[in-house]
């Protein structure tokens, strides 16, 4: 649907210039003074269902399409699939970019691999290899966008060392089933790609945000993972084990003890499955899970718990859930394994939703 | 060269004191200021100094040329060096008048104050070509001028020679250096940021000066204003302006038309003369940057507090909110990030954390539904309020009277640009009807008054608390006449009556004032009913309302008939006489209540001086009542004096009223 650009290497050269210009503005009257967009009105996420207000003031879905699996490498080179699934990312929520062109990547590959490295110069990045090795590559990953609203993923590796060698860092951009009537609602300037996934050394995490912040205007945050997340993804997950097969389900607490106890709970996998068939109602077509299901389900888990330890698994803080499709952490990592990249859409249609309500407005 | 510029806000003057101590005569006065002028200037006379040492001067052991340099170095480490001190050093330093030891040294303490001139740095690099300097001074003065190339204020004559900067970098000895701005950046950086705040404080007209953003980032800081930049450095082809290098408001209007947006909106928010370019602005997304930038900031900083961040310092959080306060100040509105991160972080706040900056923060929120209002800022503000202290309430109060004075500013400044109805943006996203308007203004202060009452009665009626209600009050009795809106809403009881039996003369007299301006308002919409100007009503229980409490204060106050049936305030006969007190009626007039008595009790003295025994009945009666009253108006109490005067007919001119016959009331009907 969209004219992308296709993979990119590019080698490292300092660019002369012609690049996108913050259009000068003409201001010829002064302002009325209005206060502006409301941020309790729509399209602001503030509030979209009253009744739902939480701590920050965001809506939470209360209910969600089961994982389908639905062939992914038909619509996106599985080269490029391998790329972003292979090992863990630590997760970012961004602030919608301005004046983002999916046109311009090349461009864009040569002014963060010549920001790196003035950075570099000033004794700030990490040492590494040689400057005369060192790339960026930005790509656009097609067919990831699942609805018109949702720009191209994006992903970035600065390469550093020769041909072929592996990448230093990687990290990716994506708006997977975004929330349509916010991601219709920014001006055409904005593109709203609010996960943003990284690896590799911190610093070079650092100096990529930096470089988006200063480049794109926008804010970059941590994108921790609350319980209900994670038991959204747990429930995922198991829900999945018929036809993908989760061989495990692990759960991890931290309870609120002195000094902390760390449980590591290990479900049989045929166990989880049937708990979870027993609470979910099938519905036919449009086959989608209920938090009330989901509540079940978790709940579940913790009585069986309780009855074996006289722990209440409820007081303390979900941290971890895992399983053979892959792994989620509260602070804001996650592993989807290659092989069952099928329902990566899923889980992406979940990380998206939880970047999106942190945008501050 | 200037040297009064050069000293402006140098030292603290200690010498404003002596005018009692010394009381000689004036001369000696004089030269005893010279004197120490002399002596506290020590940076005048080193700088003077400096610009004297001459070509071939002996520097072992000039004890003098020492000493000035070390006077000039505190300073220049201390506050950084103002422009013309910074181009009189580097000369000084380039053209090794003072030796090749002294130019390393002098290199190394030149921080600027504020900002590097341009004719400095030429006339450095002209040094640079004259090939006498050694290679270590030239890499040190190369350094420099990298370190502080953004505080140079004009860079037009020093484009024409980059070719020759750049022949020396790549010279094999200065290309290799690394770490080139660390002998400079700290002191830079403490220098620079000390001044901004001086900057601020004041609003001047000046681009601030930004310390270079912090390049080694651990950690996002969320809180910090991003420097001025362009987006491309690619708009040379193209004529415009850019934030960065504007320095006079002159330079601003003269090139509005041609200003280019920054990379980072948020950056306009560092810069009085920025926000004069924003005040101008008319770009959604350019708006939406800043909000985008602003709510992020904010968000991580309370709401969030991620692992990334969050732990800056108190100072610094309070230096952020303050730039965002003044902001909107300046701009006589709310970001609405602002707002939004406040409704969220309200119901998480515990009322102590920054609490002025979050009130006033607080204040600036605009009009909105007032269902909206009830549920995002009344309910948590109201919990807080009720389990806080005293001085946490009155900051309620405050903030509430704010809010609600911007609303009616806001109001009387668009309702005649819009008439009846306002749209509260210019996209039409929220519209606002008049009525939608008055309900949300009925609902603050509805809300105030259960606040008030309820908390005058916890705190035992604390005269802080009721000094910061009445201030609320004297912005509501106003509503119509000063604001335009028609509309009167009345105190309730619970806080009218401890007004009026207060202890305080002020607050007393505030009341006065208050119902006299009820009085003024009440009687404005009434005669413009009656010319049917206006649609609006007012309705029968407002004036009745109105007549009860001045029914009261006057029967109180004046009639010496408080507490008896009909007066507004009635209380039950026999409560009165188990109570024992004689006489009960007469306990709160002008001669008796607590408020007055100390003046009651003054002009006694000076009516009677002779007698033994205090008879404060003797002051009603006949002339001595109307000297009284005089005596208590020119006391200051304007207020009571006009609320008096209107309403019981006495004029202060009149002698010919006595006290006794009943004055009537001039009830609003």
């Amino acid at each position: 649907k969209k004219n992308m650009l296709d993979f990119f290497i590019l080698g490292l050269f300092i660019s002369p210039g012609s690049a996108v210009n913050t259009p000068v503005r003409r201001p010829v009257t002064r302002r009325s003074k209005s206060y502006g967009r409301s941020c309790v009105e729509p399209p602001s996420l503030f509030w979209q269902t009253p009744g739902h207000l939480t701590t920050l003031g965001h809506r939470i879905p209360t209910s969600r399409r089961a994982a389908k699996s639905h062939n992914i490498t038909e619509k996106v080179d599985p080269e490029q699939v391998a790329l972003l699934l292979d090992g863990e990312w630590k997760l970012s929520y961004v602030t919608p970019l301005f004046l983002f062109r999916h046109t311009q990547l090349k461009l864009y590959s040569k002014r963060l691999a010549a920001f790196i490295i003035a950075e570099k110069q000033q004794g700030v990045a990490v040492e590494v290899g040689l400057e005369a090795g060192f790339r960026v590559s930005f790509s656009a990953v097609l067919g990831m966008a699942e609805t018109e609203e949702d720009a191209e993923t994006i992903s970035s590796r600065p390469v550093f060392g020769a041909d072929g060698s592996k990448p230093v860092w990687q990290g990716w951009l994506t708006c997977v089933n975004g929330d349509p009537e916010y991601l219709r609602s920014l001006p055409p300037d904005f593109t709203s790609l609010p996960l943003f996934c990284s690896r590799g050394a911190e610093s070079l995490s650092a100096l990529v945000k930096s470089w988006f912040q200063r480049t794109f205007d926008c804010s970059f945050g941590a994108l921790g993972l609350s319980s209900s997340t994670l038991h959204w993804l747990a429930a995922l997950w198991t829900g999945c084990h018929p036809a993908a097969g989760i061989r495990y389900l692990k759960l991890g607490w931290t309870m609120p003890t002195q000094p902390p106890l760390d449980i590591e709970y290990s479900v049989d996998p045929q166990d989880a499955w049937e708990l979870w068939n027993s609470v979910h109602k099938e519905d036919g077509a449009d086959e989608r899970i209920s938090v009330d299901e989901v509540q079940s389900f978790i709940n579940g888990l913790e009585t069986h718990f309780f009855r074996h330890f006289k722990i209440y698994l409820s007081s303390g803080t979900l941290t971890k859930v895992s399983t053979a499709l892959g792994s989620a952490h509260h602070h804001g990592k996650i592993k989807v394994i290659t092989i069952n990249s099928d329902y990566i859409s899923t889980v992406l249609t979940l990380l998206t939703e939880c970047a999106l309500l942190k945008t501050p407005v | 060269m200037d040297n009064s510029s050069i000293l402006s806000g140098a030292a603290p003057d200690t010498s404003r004191d002596s005018s009692g101590s010394a009381p000689g005569n004036r001369s000696l006065r004089v030269a005893e200021n010279e004197k120490r002028r002399s002596e506290r200037d020590p940076v005048r006379s080193a700088l003077s100094f400096l610009s004297q040492v001459q070509d071939g001067t002996i520097v072992k052991g000039n004890d003098q040329l020492e000493k000035s340099l070390v006077v000039v170095e505190t300073v220049a480490l201390g506050r950084g060096l103002p422009p013309e001190a910074v181009s009189l050093l580097l000369d000084l330093a380039l053209s090794l008048r003072a030796g090749s030891v002294n130019c390393g040294r002098i290199l190394k303490f030149l921080i600027p104050a504020s900002v590097v001139p341009q004719e400095a740095v030429v006339r450095g690099v002209s040094w640079l070509c004259v090939g006498r300097l050694p290679m270590n001074s030239q890499v040190l003065f190369l350094r420099w001028v990298l370190t502080v190339f953004d505080l140079i204020d004009f860079k037009d004559h020093l484009r024409a020679i980059y070719g020759f900067i750049f022949s020396f970098v790549t010279e094999e000895n200065l290309a290799g250096f690394k770490n080139y701005n660390s002998t400079w950046k700290a002191t830079l950086t403490a220098v620079q940021r000390k001044n901004r705040g001086d900057v601020t404080a004041d609003l001047s007209l000046t681009t601030e000066l930004k310390e270079k953003p912090a390049s080694r980032k651990r950690k996002l800081h969320h809180l910090e204003v991003p420097a001025l930049s362009s987006a491309f450095d690619t708009s040379a082809e193209r004529k415009v302006f850019r934030l960065q290098e504007m320095r006079t408001f002159e330079e601003l209007l003269q090139n509005i038309h041609n200003i280019e947006l920054p990379a980072q909106m948020g950056s306009l928010l560092g810069s009085s003369l920025a926000l004069h370019f924003l005040d101008c602005v008319q770009d959604e997304s350019a708006f939406l940057r800043l909000n985008f930038w602003l709510g992020h900031s904010l968000q991580e900083e309370f709401l969030l507090c991620s692992a990334d961040g969050g732990s800056d310092s108190p100072d610094e959080v309070a230096r952020f909110l303050n730039t965002v306060l003044s902001s909107q100040q300046f701009l006589q509105e709310g970001f609405f990030s602002t707002e939004s991160f406040l409704y969220k972080f309200l119901s998480v706040w515990d009322g102590s954390l920054l609490r002025t900056h979050i009130l006033d923060l607080l204040s600036h929120i605009p009009l909105m539904p007032s269902h909206y209002i009830k549920i995002l800022v009344f309910e948590p503000l109201m919990q807080l309020y009720f389990t806080s202290t005293v001085f946490f309430k009155c900051s309620v109060i405050e903030c509430l009277n704010n809010m609600l004075v911007k609303w009616l500013t806001w109001h009387s400044v668009n309702a005649l640009e819009e008439g009846l109805d306002i749209s509260l943006n210019s996209n039409g996203t929220v519209t606002m009807t008049l009525s939608g308007f008055m309900d949300t203004v009925i609902e603050l202060v509805r809300f105030v008054g259960r606040l008030a009452s309820e908390g005058l009665r916890l705190e035992n009626c604390h005269v802080l608390l009721l000094s910061q209600t009445l201030a609320f009050y004297e912005t509501v009795c106003d509503m119509f006449v000063r604001y335009g809106l028609p509309l009167v809403i009345m105190p309730p009881a619970g806080v009218f009556y401890p007004a009026l039996l207060a202890t305080d003369s002020l607050s007393v007299d505030r009341l006065g004032y208050i119902m006299y301006r009820y009085r003024k308002n009440l009687t404005l919409a009434k005669k413009q009913e009656q010319q049917s100007e206006q649609t609006f009503h007012i309705s029968r229980n407002t004036y009745q309302e109105f007549n009860q409490h001045l029914v009261a204060m006057v029967s109180c106050l004046w009639n010496s008939k408080s507490f008896l049936p009909g007066t507004g305030i009635e209380i039950d006969k026999q409560m009165l006489l188990q109570s024992k007190v004689s006489e009960h009626w007469s306990h709160f007039d002008l001669v008796h209540h607590p408020a007055f008595f100390k003046y009651a009790f003054e002009f006694h003295q000076k009516c009677w001086p002779a007698r033994s025994s205090v008879d404060l009945a003797s002051i009603k009666v006949g002339k001595y009542w109307n000297w009284y009253v005089e005596f208590l108006f020119s006391q200051g109490f304007d207020g009571l004096s006009d609320f008096i005067q209107v309403n019981t007919g006495h004029s202060s001119s009149s002698g010919s009223s006595s006290q006794g016959d009943g004055h009537q009331t001039n009830q609003e009907r």
